[in-house]
């Protein structure tokens, strides 16, 4: 944990592998309990922390690249909570949320569930690494002044 | 974190009922995958999902019931949800997937609507 400008960041770092996307959902339910959402919230939260990793490791795992990891980072301010979910492999579209959101393509899924759940969706890539994630906000409805 | 926990009954002939339980993810998703796909395998080719117990569901756990239900139909089955969990069934109505799956709210009524074998 650490402080910026803005409020304070968590990061969670976790191998790329499909058993550990449930640590990534535990650490954010944590972090999201502790702000001003209700219950339903944290759930969309949870949620879509989880479809971010379980994207990265599904496009991951399709560029044979199974060796990686999932760096998970949230900026907590009072007005709303950012999650950061990105990778540090320069390999194309790890992460990125797919542009069809057709509901019977299975492998779309996610990417529509996380635009839905969220306020705030862009995709992102590290200059440094040539990662590549996705940033998600949610707002709190009702901030403490 | 709980794991996926899957039981099996046979009601009838050509039925099958898998009652879940704990978190429906990436990781846990390919054993719920391989149970249906067996069944299927096996002439079960109705399938009655019971999603009461689970507590966590993702696009992995809805892309496995996709495909179930699609390969049940391609044998000329069927495949229904039982769901009662508000938390669980706003998953299905936010991606759409209400107007794919039949979703029930007890085992007595997907029995009921199953066509005859």
């Amino acid at each position: 944990m650490s402080t910026s400008d803005s409020g304070v960041v968590v990061r969670l770092t976790i191998p790329g592998k499909p058993e550990f996307v449930g640590v990534a959902r535990l650490a954010i339910l944590g972090v999201a309990s502790r702000m001003r959402f209700n219950y339903d919230e944290v759930e969309d939260i949870r949620l879509a922390v989880g479809e971010a990793c379980t994207t990265a490791i599904e496009r991951a795992q399709g560029a044979n690249a199974v060796a990686h990891e999932l760096h998970v980072r949230c900026l907590i301010d009072l007005s709303r909570l950012v999650v950061e979910v990105s990778d540090s492999m320069p390999i194309p579209a790890v992460t990125e949320l797919p542009k069809t959101e057709s509901i019977l393509d299975e492998r779309c899924l996610g990417g529509v569930l996380i635009r839905i759940l969220m306020d705030d969706v862009e995709n992102i890539e590290d200059p440094d690494t040539g990662g590549r994630g996705v940033r998600m906000t949610k707002y709190v409805a009702s901030p403490v002044r | 974190m709980n794991m996926l926990k899957v039981e099996t009954r046979t009601p009838r002939e050509g039925v099958a009922v898998i009652v879940l339980g704990g978190e429906v993810d990436v990781y846990t998703s390919p054993r719920l995958k391989q149970e249906m796909v067996d069944l299927l395998n096996r002439g079960q080719v109705n399938l009655i999902v019971d999603l009461n117990g689970i507590e966590y569901l993702d696009s992995t756990g809805l892309g496995v019931l996709i495909g179930g239900l699609k390969r049940a139909r391609e044998r000329e089955g069927d495949l229904r949800l039982i769901c009662d969990n508000m938390r669980i069934l706003r998953i299905f109505e936010i991606t759409g997937l209400t107007k794919i799956f039949d979703i029930d709210r007890n085992e007595d009524d997907a029995l009921g609507k199953l066509k005859p074998a």
